[in-house]
C-alpha cells in the first residue's frame, strides 16, 4: 500500500519517494519537493485541509489533493 | 569624467525575502509604479545614486521562485531577462535571498547565472544569522557560485553601501554559469547547441518550455526540430530542478553552517496558536473587527476635514472667479468631483495599512491557510480573503489583489463577487437613508437600531458575495489545474518604511485610476444636469416667477426654485423622468432616479446629486438635506417619498446594484473580456431591481 | 465667451478620456515602450 503525504500525522517526518510529474506542479518541486528530501507535517488546518509542511527547509501549505499524489517513506521516531 | 553613468539593475528574488525592503533601501521614495503594456502586472522602477557619479535604474521585478513561470507576473521576469533589446535589460542582476531560506532561494540564482548576466548575490536578513545560529563562508560561496556576495540587512540598513559599490563594479563580476545543467540530457542539448550556435543554451530551453519568445526565432522551428513530448519536457524540467538542488546542496554543505544549539524558533509557537481550530478563527475575527472599528473611528475626522475644505473651495471659486459657465463647472462639478474622490483616502489608506501590516508580518498566509477549506466550498480560494476584505474599502484595488490566485476559476469568481461587499462609497448613501427612515431607538436598551441596520447591510453584502460565489461555482464550467501552494514565511515585525511606501503607492493608484474616471463622469454629469433641451429649461426663470405670482418668493427661495425647475428639465432630469415609470414600483420618484443614474459614476455622488436636486446650496449641511428629504411628498399619493418602505428598498438596491463604472473597467481589464463585466452588470442590476421591488411592495 | 469655450473644451476632454478608457482597442501589446502608458 502506498503511503502518501496526506497520511502523515502532525509532527511526523517522511522522505519523499516519488510522484507523477503531471500531478504535482513544477513549482512545488522548485520549493524543494524532490525525491530524497525530508518533509515534516507541521500543522493541519481545521477541517483537515490544507496541510502546512516543512519540505526540505521550505515552509509551505498545500492542499490534500496534491499531497495525495506524493509517495513517501515514513521516518520512525526514535 | 564628471558625466554620470546609468546602470540598469534588475532586482529578482523569491517572495518574502525582503526584496522590496532592499528596493526601498536603495531608492527611498524615488520610485514609480506603472504597468507593463497590455497586462496588469505592476512595473516598479526606482533611481539610486551610486558612488563615483554612477546612477542606477533599478527595476523591481515580481517575486518568483524560478524562471519556470506559473503566472503572468513570473512571465514578465523571463521576458525581460531574455530580451537584450529591451530598454530595461539589466547590466547587472541582483538576486535577493533570505539567509534562512538560502537553499531554495539559490535555485533561482543558478537559473539567472545560466543567462550569463553579471549577477550579485544579495543575502538579506543578515541580522537574523546570529539568532538562528547560521554562519557563512563568504569567500567559498563567492568562488563556487561565481558571483560577488553582499551581506545585507534591509531592516537594519546594513550592507547597503557595500552593495552599491558592488553594483558600480559590475563589470568585474564573472558571467559564467555556476553549474552545467545540460548534462541532464547531453544528446538533446548538444543537438540544440549545434543548430543554434549563437544562442545561449539556457535561453533556448526557456523558449521551448515557456510561453515566451524574444529571440527572433520561430519557436515552432525549434520545437519541430527537436520534438519532445509535453511529458518528456516536464520530466526534463524535473531533472533540471533536481540537478540544480544537488549543486546547491553540495555548495551549502561547506558554505553554510547552522549551530542548532543557538537556533531559536518562535515560528512554531505562534503557528500553533494562530492556526488553532478555535483560537485561530477567534483571533482572526477579533483582528478583523478591530481593523474595521479603527478604520471607521480614525477616518471620521480626516473625512470631515476634507469635506469641509472642499466645500469652502467651492464657495471660494464662486466668489473669486468671474461668473460664467466655467466657474460653475469648476465650483459645482470639478471641485466637488475631486473632493468626492479625495474623501476616500483616509479609509483606503487605513485599510491598506492594516492589510500591509498583516502581510508584512507573515500573518496573512496563516489566514489564507485557515480559510482555504471553507472558501473552496464556495468556489473561492483561501487567497480570496484579501480581496474580499479589501473590497470593504474599494472594489478596485481588491480586484487587482486577485492576481495571486493561481486557479483561474477561483480567481474569476473572486473578481465577480467582490463588488458585493459593502465598499466605502456606499456608506454616505446608507448613512443618509438610515438617518431618514430608521428610528433612533435602541433594541434591548443597548443595541442602537441605526447601527444595527448598518451592520446588517455589511453582513448582507458579504453574505451575498459568498452566496453568488456558490452559485457561480456550480454554473461555470471552467476546467483548470487546481493547485494551491502558499509559502508560510517567518513572522517578522512589519517595517514602517515598507508599509508606508506600500500605502502611498496603493492610494496613488486608486486616486489616479478610479479618480480620473470619477472626475470625468462628474464633469459629464454636471453638463447633463446644467443644460436641457426645450423651453421649460430655457425659460426656467420666467416659468417659476409666473407660477408664483400669487405668492412671490424671496430671493433665495426664488433661486432655489429656478434651480429646481432647471434640473427637472435638464438632460439628466429628463432621463430621470423617463425611467420614473420603471422605478416607481420600487418607491422612487424621478429625483431619486436622477441620483441613481449619476451615482453610477461613484456611489457617493448619490448624496451630492440629491443635495442639488433638493436645491440646497451646500451639500455638507446634512441636516438641511435630511429635513428637505424628510419633507418631500409624492404629489400623487400625498405620502412621504422617503418612508420606511422606500428607504429599505433603496438600501437593498444599493447593496446589490452593480457598482461604479470604475469597477466595470477594472473587471474588464483583469478578465480580459467584456463578457464578464457585462454579465455582472446585468445580473447585479437585475437582482437589485427585483429585491428592491419586492421589499417596497411588501413593506408599503 | 472664453468661459464657455473652456468649459466645453473640458467636457470634450472628459468624454474623449472616457471613450479611450472603455472603447479603445490597443493595437499591439508591446508598442507602449517602457513608460507608464496610463493603462493603470
Amino acid at each position: 500500500m502506498r503511503t502518501t503525504l496526506n497520511i502523515l500525522k502532525k509532527g511526523e517526518k517522511a522522505i519523499i519517494k516519488e510522484f507523477d510529474v503531471d500531478a504535482v506542479p513544477l513549482k512545488l518541486l522548485e520549493m524543494g519537493c524532490l525525491p530524497g528530501n525530508v518533509v515534516e507535517l507541521l500543522q493541519i488546518a481545521p477541517f483537515g485541509d490544507p496541510l502546512y509542511l516543512n519540505i526540505n527547509g521550505s515552509h509551505v501549505a498545500i492542499r490534500v489533493e496534491t499531497a495525495k499524489e506524493i509517495e513517501v517513506d515514513l521516518i520512525e521516531n526514535n | 569624467m564628471l558625466s554620470s553613468h546609468n546602470i540598469n539593475v534588475a532586482l529578482i528574488g523569491n517572495p518574502n525575502v525582503g526584496k522590496t525592503s532592499v528596493f526601498n533601501q536603495l531608492t527611498g521614495l524615488n520610485q514609480q509604479v506603472g504597468n507593463y503594456p497590455g497586462i496588469t502586472v505592476e512595473k516598479k522602477i526606482g533611481f539610486c545614486k551610486l558612488p563615483n557619479n554612477y546612477k542606477a535604474n533599478i527595476l523591481d521585478l515580481p517575486g518568483t521562485y524560478s524562471l519556470n513561470a506559473s503566472s503572468i507576473d513570473e512571465n514578465v521576469v523571463i521576458e525581460l531577462l531574455l530580451n537584450k533589446n529591451d530598454k530595461l535589460y539589466p547590466d547587472v542582476a541582483l538576486v535577493v535571498t533570505d539567509v534562512e531560506n538560502l537553499k531554495r532561494n539559490l535555485l533561482l540564482f543558478t537559473q539567472i547565472k545560466d543567462l550569463e548576466i553579471p549577477t550579485i548575490l544579495v543575502i538579506n536578513m543578515a541580522d537574523r544569522m546570529e539568532y538562528k545560529g547560521i554562519s557563512l563562508d563568504i569567500p567559498f560561496l563567492e568562488e563556487k557560485l561565481k558571483t560577488k556576495i553582499a551581506l545585507v540587512s534591509s531592516r537594519k540598513g546594513t550592507g547597503i553601501e557595500e552593495l552599491k559599490q558592488l553594483i558600480v563594479n559590475y563589470k568585474s563580476i564573472p558571467k559564467e554559469p555556476c553549474l552545467n545543467a545540460s548534462v541532464i540530457d547531453e544528446e538533446y542539448f548538444e543537438a540544440l547547441r549545434k543548430t543554434f550556435p549563437n544562442q545561449l543554451l539556457y535561453k533556448l530551453w526557456l523558449v521551448i518550455t515557456q510561453d515566451v519568445n524574444f529571440l527572433n526565432l520561430d519557436r515552432n522551428e525549434i520545437r519541430n526540430s527537436y520534438t519532445k513530448s509535453h511529458s518528456d519536457l516536464k520530466r526534463l524540467q524535473q531533472k533540471e530542478t533536481i540537478k540544480r538542488y544537488q549543486f546547491i546542496n553540495d555548495v551549502l554543505k561547506e558554505g553554510l553552517k547552522i549551530d542548532l544549539n543557538s537556533a531559536k524558533d518562535f515560528r512554531a509557537i505562534l503557528d500553533r496558536v494562530l492556526t488553532h481550530k478555535v483560537w485561530g478563527y477567534a483571533i482572526f475575527f477579533f483582528i478583523l473587527f478591530g481593523i474595521f472599528q479603527s478604520i471607521f473611528e480614525w477616518s471620521k475626522i480626516p473625512m470631515d476635514f476634507i469635506d469641509n475644505t472642499f466645500a469652502s473651495f467651492s464657495v471660494m471659486a464662486n466668489e473669486n472667479l468671474a461668473p460664467g459657465v466655467l466657474t460653475n463647472l469648476i465650483a459645482q462639478g470639478i471641485i466637488p468631483g475631486i473632493g468626492g474622490i479625495l474623501i476616500f483616502i483616509p479609509q483606503i489608506a487605513f485599510l491598506f495599512m492594516f492589510i500591509s501590516i498583516l502581510e508584512e508580518s507573515g500573518y496573512m498566509s496563516r489566514v489564507v491557510f485557515l480559510m482555504d477549506k471553507i472558501m473552496r466550498k464556495f468556489g473561492l480560494s483561501g487567497k480570496s480573503i484579501v480581496p474580499l476584505i479589501s473590497g470593504t474599502a474599494c472594489a478596485i484595488p481588491a480586484i487587482m489583489a486577485t492576481r495571486n490566485i493561481e486557479n483561474w476559476k477561483e480567481r474569476l469568481i473572486t473578481i465577480l463577487v467582490t463588488p458585493f461587499t459593502t465598499c466605502s462609497a456606499r456608506l454616505p448613501v446608507y448613512a443618509i437613508i438610515i438617518a431618514l427612515v430608521i428610528p433612533e431607538k435602541r433594541v434591548f436598551g443597548i443595541i442602537n437600531m441605526q447601527g444595527l441596520t448598518l451592520m446588517l447591510l455589511y453582513l448582507l453584502g458579504f453574505g451575498m458575495a459568498i452566496f453568488s460565489a456558490y452559485i457561480l461555482n456550480k454554473i461555470l464550467k471552467i476546467k483548470g489545474k487546481t493547485y494551491f501552494i502558499v509559502e508560510m514565511p517567518n513572522y517578522k515585525l512589519p517595517m514602517f518604511k515598507n508599509v508606508a511606501i506600500n500605502v502611498i503607492e496603493k492610494t496613488k493608484a486608486f486616486i489616479f485610476g478610479a479618480g480620473k474616471i470619477i472626475l470625468a463622469i462628474s464633469i459629464v454629469l454636471w453638463f447633463l444636469a446644467s443644460y436641457g433641451p426645450g423651453e421649460k429649461f430655457k425659460n426656467a426663470e420666467k416659468i417659476v416667477i409666473e407660477k408664483n405670482l400669487a405668492k412671490p418668493l424671496n430671493h433665495s427661495e426664488l433661486q432655489n426654485a429656478i434651480a429646481s425647475q432647471k434640473l427637472e428639465n435638464s438632460y439628466i432630469g429628463l432621463m430621470g423622468k423617463t425611467i420614473e415609470p420603471a422605478i416607481s414600483p420600487l418607491g422612487y420618484d424621478w429625483k431619486i432616479g436622477v441620483a441613481i443614474i449619476s451615482s453610477f459614476a461613484a456611489r457617493e455622488v448619490f448624496v451630492g446629486t440629491l443635495a442639488t436636486i433638493y436645491s440646497v446650496g451646500d451639500s455638507d449641511n446634512d441636516n438641511t438635506i435630511k429635513n428637505r428629504m424628510q419633507a418631500e411628498i409624492n404629489p400623487e399619493t400625498g405620502q412621504k417619498i422617503f418612508n420606511f418602505a422606500s428607504g429599505i428598498s433603496l438600501l437593498l438596491f444599493y447593496a446589490f446594484a452593480m457598482q461604479c463604472a470604475s469597477t466595470i473597467a477594472i473587471t474588464k481589464k483583469e478578465t480580459n473580456s467584456w463578457k464578464w463585466p457585462l454579465g455582472q452588470l446585468i445580473f447585479m442590476s437585475g437582482l437589485a431591481y427585483l429585491v428592491a421591488l419586492i421589499a417596497f411592495q411588501i413593506l408599503k | 465667451m472664453i468661459q464657455e469655450i473652456l468649459a466645453f473644451g473640458i467636457l470634450i476632454l472628459a468624454i474623449a478620456f472616457l471613450i479611450k478608457k472603455y472603447f479603445w482597442k490597443k493595437k499591439s501589446d508591446k508598442n507602449c515602450g517602457d513608460d507608464d502608458c496610463g493603462c493603470a
